[in-house]
């Protein structure tokens, strides 16, 4: 310590050791923040077609194209020490041969940011709910100018009929008429400092295990299967006016 | 005049402190940091918010290398004075034959 130099190359050293230290409490600090997510997840409609891997590929496979409905609370994963949380759902089904594990598949996921984590393009944005108004005036979208992420809350969703970001297929190709899939939620918690940790059916000290999550069973339909009655919802086509049919009345119109 | 300049320059550079400075730097700058990894950690922790602590944490130690590096005036109270000069008393110093002490 006789020489400013070497008081600087103390300091410095010394610091790397507390900085250390602070991100191994920071770290251990994630562990003792109580977790309770619940999940509920249905399927909505499923169809399998056929298709090619890419353009110029004379291969052809089938391809399922599943929908879904998701409720989620997931907000207690959200920490001070959470980066962001990569959210996915798998439909899982037995491979073709039963010694071999379960397929799995991802179809839909997202990034749902954390408290400090800076805006980026890729953050999921929550679709607002169907009945919610949306400010149309420019004073207001000024005011909210801030992108919300989720219109519910931080890590809390509610998709109906949300369509999948990805078709699936098989290795073998052949999807047709498999039993037992079943969609199921997954996370990846991304932490500023720590250790990466994935969704937990267990309790483990005061993470609690994931409630819900994983859907029923269903068959993946045969290829070009006419929608089977899943109450897909009706849309606007309903009051389609068609040639030389009658016209159709609203009420409280005419 | 030269060499006077380059010696005011040294000094100012190499920042040398006594004994009893060093004895307080070493103990200021552990106390220090490690206090301002303390905060840091739970002003963090309270506000539930981690840039805080990053913040914090960085400040903190820049202060502390301002407090320390620099040869304050309080690391040199207690300079180690010379030994006061024998008299000449039978000491004799030969350089190339000719007697210098």
């Amino acid at each position: 310590m006789h020489s400013a130099l070497v008081r600087a190359q103390n300091v410095f050293g010394f610091f790397t050791t507390v900085a250390f230290c602070v991100a191994a409490m920071i770290a251990l600090s994630s562990f003792i923040s109580p977790q309770s997510p619940s999940a509920s997840i249905e399927l909505r409609n499923v169809q399998v077609r056929k298709g090619r891997p890419h353009y110029y590929s004379s291969k052809k496979e089938e391809y399922a194209h599943i929908s879904f409905d998701l409720d989620a609370d997931l907000s207690t994963l959200f920490n001070w020490n959470t980066k962001q949380v990569f959210l996915y759902i798998k439909a899982i089904y037995p491979s073709s041969k039963p010694s071999l594990p379960a397929s799995e598949a991802i179809i839909w996921d997202a990034i749902l940011p954390g408290t400090s984590a800076p805006w980026h393009q890729n953050h999921y944005m929550h679709p607002s709910p169907k009945n919610s108004k949306t400010p149309k005036n420019k004073r207001s979208s000024k005011q909210s100018q801030q992108p919300q992420d989720s219109p519910y809350g931080r890590g809390i969703l509610h998709l109906e009929n949300q369509r999948p970001k990805y078709q699936i297929t098989d290795i073998t190709g052949k999807l047709q008429n498999r039993t037992d899939v079943r969609l199921e939620l997954g996370w990846n918690v991304q932490p500023w400092v720590g250790p990466l940790t994935w969704e937990n059916k267990k309790d483990y000290g005061v993470w609690k295990g994931l409630e819900g999550g994983v859907s029923d069973g269903f068959t993946f339909p045969a290829v070009g299967a006419k929608k089977a009655d899943l109450k897909i919802e009706k849309g606007k086509e309903g009051h389609r006016l068609m040639a030389g049919e009658e016209q159709p009345v609203r009420k409280g119109r005419a | 005049m030269s060499d006077q300049l380059l010696d005011q320059l040294r000094d100012a550079l190499e920042g040398s402190i006594d004994f009893e400075g060093q004895r307080l730097a070493e103990m200021l700058s552990t106390v220090l940091l490690g206090a301002v990894g303390i905060i840091a950690f739970l002003v963090g922790f309270v506000s539930q918010d981690i840039k805080l602590t990053l913040y914090v944490g960085l400040a903190g130690t820049a202060l502390t290398f301002l407090a320390i590096v620099p040869p304050w005036p309080f690391f040199n109270k207690s300079p180690e004075p010379w030994l006061p000069p024998r008299a000449a008393s039978g000491m004799n110093i030969n350089v190339d034959g000719q007697k210098v002490g």
